[in-house]
This record gives structure tokens, C-alpha cells and sequence, in this order.
């Protein structure tokens, strides 16, 4: 990789005096970790004339139960959260999301809010700038076509975080705070289906915390398919969250990673409750995960096996949990 | 770890055991450990320029015009060179020179050098490449060997029809009567994906041109100094006295830095351009895109046996392709087909070799050179043809044993054999009769047995000159310095050395240091390829201790006033026989040794005799050894049934290494050649898509992590080679090869299933498990019984 270009390093002590920064300097970037951002900017794939360091803000590092619910800061690492009781006891596919994100020395460094405003992914993309302009480089930059599909009019360039299925699934809220104030979100109106411009997030918005309802009766898990077992983005990834009433399906979330633009929240599963968790329930499963995701050729690895393995990943999860609840 | 416990044998009378056979940590590892190790990048160059390389776009093209104007025009900039710095092409065997430095008049594969350039700093060495202009002709490209192949092909390299670098046809013994003679005739097609080193330490080059002497001194990453040598007058056109090269601490080879490469030479002639200093860093994709890894390799393997399990007759082909330049490709195509012999008792080999020509980066040497993927299909076919025949693997393995000495039918010399042994405690390890086949669905074992050279008899360069030579410097501090100038790149090579001049001098090991390697010092030396540097500079180290050793009992005969006879050394001290309570310290004996001479410089020699240096085919040379290494493994594996998965639980790996002159390095070293196994057999693969390399990163390109890395049990057996030093053999190239037809046999056992494809990935055992596409890809086809 190339050394990264010259920038003005900001390093503000609050989230508003962040999010003013932002607006003062236009071709500035947010920094937490930087896991994903300096790789980028070494690659020539962001450019910032200025950085602005979210390390200084005590606000964002904050991890704590409020009125049954999990505030976490954007700002808390993934291992501190990997490792936090609370997560790991009640909210299990997020404990698991976090410590599986990369390596150990990347989760030290790598935050909440930088894996869920992780930048899409594209074998096209996440490359040097000789390669790319060998390509006459892609939509996603400097070109006008996507080179998965090259007559597609978007971009398709896969989201690959971790952590937000596991938080889509445990039905997260988002906080944002912007040149016009505070506002908040449900995680799923946070992402867009665009490998361009997946997050929902206004010029100048800073993602501040996550809360994380701390809801009575519902499992969870979280795994992805990886061809490491370690560093290694997700194939796909799935995270399922499971309430059961009596010897019945209450209600069964799956959200997927990797295998789409945006981390999916898989559809149509509401037909489940009431249901036991059968063989029909599974193939019920396995249609609306093919329905709902749309895995391309982002990576080197064949996408028909990452199609083929979600369903079967997400239904090993599912039948898990059934288990672990009777 | 289990190596044999031995007494060690040491004259030393005092302190921890520091010779032969000792488990030392390594002499530069305190260097390594702590961070204060210098590496290539990192050395300190006031006022360095910044050195970069304009890279082919096009996989195939004629290059009709490098407008370099608006580059040198640039304000900063010190020099721009191209294809016209230098018309003198290179390449490490001496027929087959058929690259440039930068491309003249084609370019041959994307990442092909065209241009670079020297600036004050990186911004602007990138600004003036963004000005240099490329006008080409682009040329039909091809990505497989089967496409460079066809009739029509456009050739890369005019010499040679049909983008053939070599073909190999031979024929040892008689195949067609060891056919008739079988019971049972089997080929299949066998198929691995081109595999990189990855070693950790991307390339890098430090260049000094001394414009008022006209002299250059080059730091680089090399194996092999003394080939960087010569490939610099060569190319420079300079006089190779006014050329020093020097090898500072290196973070791993495996092959690629065996050959000089482009970007060393690159950086040379910047420096010379510039007349001054230029540091040349390559990124990990540029390191990816110097390639000179294992080939994609197709192969043909025909096996015939008798019911018993008795081997009549082996015909192989391999299709290997092999890039864009010739590099080492003649000698990995011969290896393929040497090293079929020399492991098992076969009546007949036939061989044929094809090395072709593709618009890919030039593959080359790594660990196990040319022998690995022939491994693969060779003991994959034993074992379906075992299974075919109701025979245990092991056992069939055990009926076609060699015994030594012998010479095999190709020419090839084998004085020491522990793959019995070898055999024996994998067997029982892996309690193999009581787990094979009985661990249920989703776990499986499997084995396998390899081998390799220690050092290659013959060498590329062959000038008369002894194989190997050391000196040792004594001087007035009555320390001893070794010079060498053998590359240590990671595997230990300045341990096993020092340890062997330890051992025959008795001498403490705090006195001796190693200086290794600049050739205005240290002598020149063969390099570290072929596993060559324990058998061949061992050897040499132990003469020139020996010979040494013998100055010091003269000496102390002296001052003791005793005949030499009558001297007892004692490393640290002499005595004589009759009055042992006085004693000389090795200071004393020192000051007497320099009387009326003063430093002594005492060089010792190793030459491998004109017999071991193969049969007399064409080629005959390559595979030619004095020792061959063997080893026998067996992997357990689990699989995700569901997901395709493989998981390597545990191996079991037992090296004959003739002598462990350091067990603690040969477990590394084995272990180290059981791991790199196992990511060509479960995950690595290089990536071209229209020539565009895919993978040219370490999240793409997968090496295993830790978290792959399953317990591997190291076991040691001393076959005492009669021509190693000590009775040594190689230890680090021969574990490799036997890994993936271990774990296939392992993953057949614990799916059913048979993989002839490598690398078998999860994706591959998913498709085979939901047969989408059977397992084994290439098409099969047995004969029967003849």
C-alpha cells in the first residue's frame, strides 16, 4: 500500500464540536480506529484533507444499561464489547458479532460505529490505484460502470460488517447527531441498498450510540462463513434471534451480512409465529433468506456457494436456538 | 516436542551444550524478538530517494513508445529509466535469459516493469509516473497453458513454438512391460492451483552508486547474493569488483528471492542514474506480482500394481504453467519428473514435461521446487489404488521401500533412508490401524510420505568451484569469527553453522559470532536454495574448524612444550596427557597460535564428488543430490458436512534428517513445511481474471492464521547420512510435499469423497457434498485390470 496523503489531524473533545468541524471542513473523514479507514486512504479510495479524530470524546466510549436498554457508544471497541457481561449474557449474537469481526489487534482498535458505518466492499474496489485504473476503475470510483455487473445502473458493492445483522435482529435504535441536531433511528432505516451510498446518514452526521432493547426471552447467535478463521471479512454472515412461547415459535428474526449492499433483515418470517420450528418452518427460512439477499461477485469466492450456504448457515443457527430454548 | 534425547557429544568442559545436537535458540533471534533487527526497509539512508515502478497495464502487448518527457521535466525528479537503461536480459539458469529489468519492445504480463523513476519523495515519484505515457499494440493473452497452447497462440517468446519453454520425455526402465506385469492399472488427472510464498517480509532494495568511482553497493531481501551479483555486472554491464552486495536480516524466502528480481536490478540502475542512493519498496501487491511461485499444474498420473501393492510402472505428465518468463522454469519441470525416483522402489518411470509460456507473472522456486504438486498426484493415486486393492496405505507404502545405499534408475544416489521408521511412528502416533476409516462421518485420517533433496549437487552455475567455503578469523581477542556467505533468511542457517564450529572447536559459543553475508567480507557462497545450506556449508564449517582446530593443538603443543600427540584439547583449555592439572586457557593457546603470523584467516571447503552429480541424461543434473531428506505425516481432519469446511485437527510429521544439529530448529522447520502444506491444500490460490491478479493481498490471497493452525507433532529420526556433517540432511522442504494427498486421503475418509483439485476449499467440498460437480473436477478414468 502507498503512504497516505498529507491531512490536518482535528481532534475535538465533544460530539458537537465534532460535527461542527465536519461542517467547517468539507473534505474531512471521521476516525475511530481507522481499521477501515486508513487501508482506504492508503489505497487512494477516500481522500481527506482533514481527519477528525473521534478518540478525545468521552460520550462516545460510553457502555452502560439504561432503562432496559444497551447504550453503547459509537466509540466503544469491538473488543470491549466482545467482552462486556451484559452483551454477552443477554444479547448474545452481538457479543459473538463483535470478536468476530477480523483480528484480535484490529477489534483492540476498531469501534461500533466504524463497523456499522463500514464502507461496502468489492473485489474491484478494494484494490491499488494501478489496478484499478488497469480496469478503467468502477462506479464506485473514478468510473461509470460496475464491473460485477456491467450493465447494471447501480453499484453492488457488498456490505461486510459484522455487527449490524446481530444488531438488526436484536432491534437496535441508532443516535445521530447532526448540524440540525439529535436524531434517532431504528438500525434497518440506517442503510440503504446502495453499494455507493448505503448509510442513511446526512453530510456532516456523526453516528453518537446504539441502544439495544434488553428484552426477556429471546436467544440469540451470530456466525459467519469465513475461509479463516481469523481477519477474514464475512462470505456471508448471518444473525438469528429467537423468542419461543411455549413449544411455539413467539417470533424468529435473521438478518444477513456480506451478501447484499446492506446488512438484510430478512422478510416474511412473521408467517412463523405460532409455528414449531419444523421441517416446513426451515424450508420457510430457506426461501426468504434467497429472497431476501443478493449475493455478487464481489469477492473471489464462487458466489453460488455463498447463495447456497446462507440458508444453511442461517437454519443451523435457527434449529440451535430452538434447542437451546425447549 | 519428542526428539530424541542424546547425550551430547562435546569436548567443551564447562556451561550448557552448544554444540551439535543442542536445542539453541537461534543466534539472531534476540535481534528478531526484541524489534532491534535491521531490515532491508528499514535501514538508515540519509537522503535516499524514492524509488517506484511504472507497471504493465496490458497482459499482452507490443510496446511501441515510453514517452518518459513530462516525467524528467518534473521537479524533484533524479531519474527516469526504461527498457533502453538496459539490453542485456537475465535470468537464473544461464540458456534460458529471457527477461529484461524494465520491458523492451513487449510487455508479457499485467505488472510487467516499463519505467521507473527516483524523486525527492513518494508524492512526487507517483506524480512523475502518472506522466509517463505507454503507446502499444496490444497481442492476443493467455491465461492457461492449454490457450498458449493452441495452434494459432501468438508466441510470447520467438525461440520457442508453440509457448513451450521445455519439454522433458524420458523413460527409465520399461514401463510398457511393468504395465503388462500389473494387476491393477489406474491414471487419473490431477489439477493445483498456483501457489505464492507470502513470506512475510515484502521485497525491498537499498542501492548506493559512488558516481566518482563508479562503484555500487545494493542492499536487498536476496537468497542468493552472488546470483544478485552477477545479474548486476551482468545487466549494468559493470566489472563485478566494483559491484558489493550485502543481505542485511530477511523476514523469509521459501523460494522467491532464489532468482534476482527485476526490482533489485531496478533499483541499481536508478541509483546509477541518479548517482546516488535509492530505496526501492515494493508493496505487498507488487511483491504478489514478482510472483516465481509453485505453477498451476495439470497432471496426468498412471500407476500400475500388483495385487500385493508392488509398484511396476509409473507415467506421469505434467502441464505446468509457467508464465511469462523463463526464470527457473527449466528446472522445475525437470525436478517434477526427477524427483518421481528416490522415494520408492519403481521398476519404470516414463515422464513427460511440458513448462509453458502464459501472459501471468513468471512462476520459479518454492519450497519443495517442482516436486510438490507431482507429490500430490503420485501418492493420491496409491491410495485409491491401495483402497482398489483392499491394501492398508501404510502397508502398500511399506512394500516399496528402498534400501540403502542404492542408485535409482534415473541416475540418483541414495546413501541414508529413515523413511521406515519414518513410517512406523506415524503408524503409531496416529494409532492409525485402530483410528483409519473408524472415526465416523466428518473426520478422517489420511498420510503420506515425500522427500527432497539436501542441496542440489550440480549447481546452476557450475565453475569448478567447491560447493561451499567458510572462514574463520582468530585474532588477538582469541575471539572466532565466522564468515559466511550464506544467507540466513529465517530458517537458521547462521545457528546450524556456528553450532557446528562450536562443536568441533569446543570452544565457548560467546566467543564465536557470524558475520552473514556481504560479499566484500564473506566468501562467496551457492545461496540458500535446494535445502543446500546445512549438508554443503555445513560441511565446509566443519573442515574449516577442523582445520583450524588443527593449528590450536600445534600451538598449545608448543607452549605446553609437548609433542602434538600428547595435547588433550579441551575447547576452552589444552592440557598435555601427563599433567592434566595444567592447563592452558584458549587466550594463551590463541597468542601462541599468532606468533610471527598474526590473525589467522583458516577456510574450509566442501565439494560434492562428480558421482552424485546425477544421471547422464539431458537434465540428468537436476535432482542430484549427496543426501535426500524423508518424511512420512499423517492429518486428521474434521468436516462441516453442512458447510464444506475442512478443519486440519492434528498432524503427525516424522523427518529423517539423517542428524538433528539443532532439533529445536528442525520442529520449526517441519512444522513450518507442514503448515505451508496445509494452505496449498486447504486455502491458497493466486486469482487472474483477464490476467488481472485477483488475490495480489493478504485478505485475498489465503494464507491460514493461527486459528488454522492445528497441534503438528514433530518426530525426529536419525538415519546419520554418511555425508552430512555429523551425519545431517536437509530438514525443511521435504515435510511439504506429502501434506495435501494426507489431508485428501483424510477428507476422503471423513466424506467419501475424493478430492484431485487443489486447493480443497470449503466451496469445492460444499459443491462435491450437494453434487453439484463430483469432487474430483479433472475427469478420472481407470483402465482396470490389465
Amino acid at each position: 500500500m502507498a503512504a497516505l496523503s498529507d491531512f490536518r489531524l482535528l481532534r475535538p473533545a465533544s460530539a458537537a464540536e465534532a460535527v461542527r468541524l465536519r461542517g467547517e471542513y468539507p473534505a474531512s473523514r471521521f476516525i475511530a480506529g481507522g481499521t477501515d479507514l486508513l487501508p482506504n486512504m492508503r489505497r487512494g479510495l477516500v481522500t481527506a484533507d482533514a481527519v477528525i479524530d473521534l478518540g478525545r470524546i468521552a460520550e462516545l466510549s460510553e457502555l452502560r444499561v439504561v432503562d432496559d436498554r444497551l447504550h453503547i457508544g459509537a466509540g466503544v471497541t469491538l473488543a470491549t464489547l466482545a467482552a462486556d457481561p451484559v452483551a454477552r449474557a443477554r444479547l448474545p449474537a452481538l457479543a459473538q458479532a463483535a470478536a468476530a469481526v477480523a483480528g484480535p489487534t484490529h477489534r483492540a482498535a476498531a469501534t461500533l460505529g466504524g463497523n456499522l458505518c463500514l464502507d461496502t466492499r468489492c473485489m474491484y474496489y478494494n484494490q491499488s490505484e494501478p489496478w484499478r485504473d488497469a480496469i478503467d476503475n468502477c462506479m464506485k470510483i473514478a468510473g461509470d460502470t460496475c464491473r460485477v455487473a456491467t450493465k447494471s445502473p447501480r453499484c453492488w458493492a457488498a456490505f461486510s460488517g459484522d455487527v449490524a445483522p446481530a444488531l438488526l435482529v436484536l432491534g437496535a435504535e441508532v443516535q445521530i447527531l447532526g448540524p440540525q441536531g439529535m436524531r434517532n433511528l431504528p438500525l434497518s432505516e440506517f442503510y440503504r441498498d446502495d453499494g455507493m451510498a448505503w448509510l442513511s446518514l446526512a453530510p456532516g452526521e456523526l453516528l453518537l450510540s446504539v441502544r439495544v432493547p434488553l428484552a426477556d426471552g429471546w436467544l440469540s447467535a451470530y456466525e459467519k462463513l469465513q475461509i479463516r478463521g481469523a481477519i477474514d471479512f464475512p462470505l456471508t454472515g448471518v444473525a438469528v434471534a429467537l423468542r419461543r412461547t411455549g413449544d411455539l415459535i413467539g417470533e424468529l428474526r435473521i438478518a444477513c451480512t456480506g451478501v447484499s449492499s446492506r446488512p438484510e433483515l430478512i422478510g416474511g418470517l412473521d408467517a412463523l409465529a405460532g409455528k414449531t420450528l419444523d421441517d416446513a418452518a426451515l424450508s420457510g427460512i430457506d426461501r426468504q433468506i434467497r429472497r431476501g439477499t443478493q449475493p455478487m461477485e464481489t469477492t473471489v469466492i464462487s458466489v453460488a456457494y455463498r447463495r447456497r450456504a446462507t440458508p444453511v448457515l442461517a437454519k443451523r443457527l435457527a434449529k440451535r436456538l430452538w434447542a437451546a430454548s425447549a | 516436542m519428542n526428539a530424541p534425547e542424546r547425550k551430547v557429544v562435546t569436548l567443551a568442559p564447562a556451561g550448557l551444550p552448544h554444540g551439535v545436537g543442542a536445542r539453541l535458540p537461534f543466534v539472531d533471534g534476540i535481534e528478531k524478538v526484541t524489534g532491534t533487527a535491521r531490515y532491508t526497509a528499514d535501514l538508515p539512508a540519509g537522503g535516499a530517494l524514492f524509488g517506484k515502478i511504472l507497471r504493465s497495464p496490458y497482459a499482452h502487448a507490443d510496446l511501441l513508445e515510453v514517452d518518459v518527457s513530462a516525467a524528467l521535466a518534473l521537479p524533484g525528479v533524479r531519474a527516469v529509466i526504461t527498457g533502453d537503461e538496459c539490453d542485456m536480459p537475465y535470468g537464473v539458469i544461464p540458456i534460458a535469459q529471457n527477461e529484461f529489468p524494465l520491458a523492451r519492445g513487449r510487455v508479457r504480463y499485467i505488472g510487467d516493469p516499463v519505467a521507473a523513476v527516483a524523486a525527492i519523495d513518494e508524492a512526487t515519484a507517483d506524480a512523475a509516473l502518472a506522466l509517463i505515457r505507454l503507446r502499444v499494440r496490444e497481442l492476443p493473452a493467455y491465461f492457461s497453458a492449454a490457450a498458449a497452447r493452441q495452434p494459432d497462440a501468438v508466441l510470447l517468446h520467438d525461440n520457442k513454438p508453440g509457448n513451450i519453454e521445455r519439454a522433458v520425455h524420458n523413460e527409465f526402465g520399461d514401463t510398457a512391460a511393468g504395465f503388462a506385469a500389473a494387476d491393477l492399472v489406474r491414471e487419473d488427472n490431477y489439477e493445483c492451483a498456483e501457489v505464492h510464498h507470502a513470506m512475510m517480509e515484502p521485497n525491498a532494495a537499498l542501492a548506493t552508486y559512488d558516481a566518482e568511482r563508479g562503484h555500487l553497493t545494493l542492499w536487498s531481501v536476496t537468497q542468493v547474493p552472488y546470483y544478485v551479483h552477477l545479474t548486476l555486472a551482468r545487466c549494468l554491464k559493470m566489472e563485478a569488483a566494483h559491484i558489493r552486495v550485502i543481505k542485511p536480516f530477511i523476514g523469509g524466502g521459501f523460494g522467491h528471492r532464489t532468482e534476482s528480481l527485476n526490482f533489485e536490478v531496478i533499483c541499481a540502475m536508478l541509483a546509477r542514474a541518479a548517482r546516488g542512493t535509492v530505496r526501492l519498496l515494493q508493496t505487498r501487491e507488487e511483491t504478489f506480482l514478482s510472483h516465481r511461485g509453485r505453477p498451476e499444474s495439470h497432471i496426468r498420473m498412471k500407476l500400475g500394481m500388483t495385487a500385493d501393492g508392488r509398484l511396476t510402472a509409473c507415467e506421469a505428465e505434467v502441464v505446468q504453467r509457467g508464465g511469462a518468463y523463463g526464470g527457473y522454469g527449466l528446472v522445475t519441470i525437470l525436478y517434477s519428473g526427477a524427483l518421481l525416483n528416490g522415494l520408492y522402489d519403481i521398476p519404470a518411470v516414463k515422464y513427460d514435461g511440458y513448462r509453458v509460456y502464459a501472459n501471468t507473472p513468471a512462476c520459479g522456486a518454492m519450497r519443495g521446487h517442482g516436486t510438490v504438486n507431482i507429490r500430490f498426484a503420485f501418492e493420491s493415486q496409491l491410495d485409491v489404488m491401495a483402497a482398489e486393492l483392499g491394501l492398508d496405505p501404510i502397508e502398500v507404502r511399506r512394500r516399496n521401500l528402498l534400501k540403502a545405499p542404492t542408485d535409482t534408475i534415473n541416475g540418483l544416489k541414495v546413501m541414508s533412508y529413515g523413511l521406515p521408521e519414518c513410517l512406523d511412528w506415524v503408524e503409531a502416533a496416529s494409532a492409525w490401524q485402530a483410528r483409519k476409516g473408524k472415526l465416523g462421518k466428518g473426520r478422517g485420517l489420511g498420510m503420506a510420505c515425500s522427500h527432497f533433496v539436501s542441496g542440489s549437487a550440480k549447481p546452476v552455475h557450475w565453475s569448478g568451484e567447491p560447493h561451499a567455503v567458510i572462514i574463520l578469523k582468530l585474532d588477538f581477542d582469541a575471539s572466532v569469527t565466522i564468515l559466511t556467505g550464506a544467507s540466513d533468511i529465517g530458517q537458521g542457517s547462521s545457528t546450524i553453522i556456528t553450532q557446528v564450529v562450536a562443536e568441533v572447536l569446543g570452544i565457548d559459543y560467546s566467543r564465536i559470532r557470524i558475520i552473514a553475508n556481504d560479499s566484500a567480507i564473506t566468501p562467496k557462497d551457492n545461496g540458500s536454495y535446494s535445502s543446500r545450506v546445512t549438508f554443503m556449508v555445513g560441511n565446509a564449517a566443519a573442515n574449516a574448524a577442523e582445520n583450524l582446530k588443527r593449528i590450536l593443538v600445534a600451538a598449545a603443543a608448543k607452549r605446553l612444550e609437548v609433542d602434538e600427540a600428547e595435547v588433550v584439547w579441551l575447547g576452552e583449555a589444552a592440557c598435555s596427557v601427563a599433567d592434566p592439572q595444567r592447563q592452558i586457557p584458549f587466550a594463551e593457546v590463541t597468542e601462541e597460535a599468532l606468533v610471527a603470523t598474526g590473525t589467522l584467516t583458516i577456510k574450509g571447503s566442501f565439494t560434492c564428488p562428480a558421482e552424485f552429480q546425477g544421471g547422464k541424461q539431458r537434465g540428468g543434473a537436476v535432482g542430484s543430490t549427496m543426501g535426500f531428506s524423508y518424511a512420512a505425516q499423517a492429518v486428521e481432519v474434521s468436516v462441516d458436512l453442512d458447510l464444506g469446511k475442512v478443519t486440519v485437527e492434528k498432524v503427525w510429521a516424522a523427518i529423517d534428517c539423517g542428524f538433528a544439529i539443532n532439533p529445536m530448529s528442525v520442529e520449526g522447520q517441519v512444522q513450518g513445511a507442514v503448515w505451508m502444506g496445509m494452505g496449498q491444500a486447504i486455502s491458497e490460490e493466486t486469482v487472474y481474471e483477464n490476467g488481472h491478479h485477483m488475490a495480489a493481498n493478504m485478505l485475498d490471497y489465503r494464507v491460514p492464521t493461527i486459528v488454522e493452525s492445528p497441534d503438528i507433532e514433530v518426530h525426529i529420526v536419525e538415519s546419520i547420512d554418511p555425508n552430512g556433517p555429523f551425519g545431517a540432511k536437509e530438514a525443511s522442504e521435504g515435510p511439504l510435499s506429502g501434506f495435501m494427498s494426507a489431508l485428501a486421503a483424510a477428507v476422503e475418509d471423513a466424506t467419501g469423497q475424493r478430492f484431485r483439485a487443489l486447493p480443497i476449499t470449503a466451496v469445492r467440498v460444499f459443491d462435491a457434498l450437494n453434487q453439484k460437480t463430483p469432487a474430483a473436477r479433472p475427469a478420472a478414468s481407470a483402465e482396470g485390470a490389465a
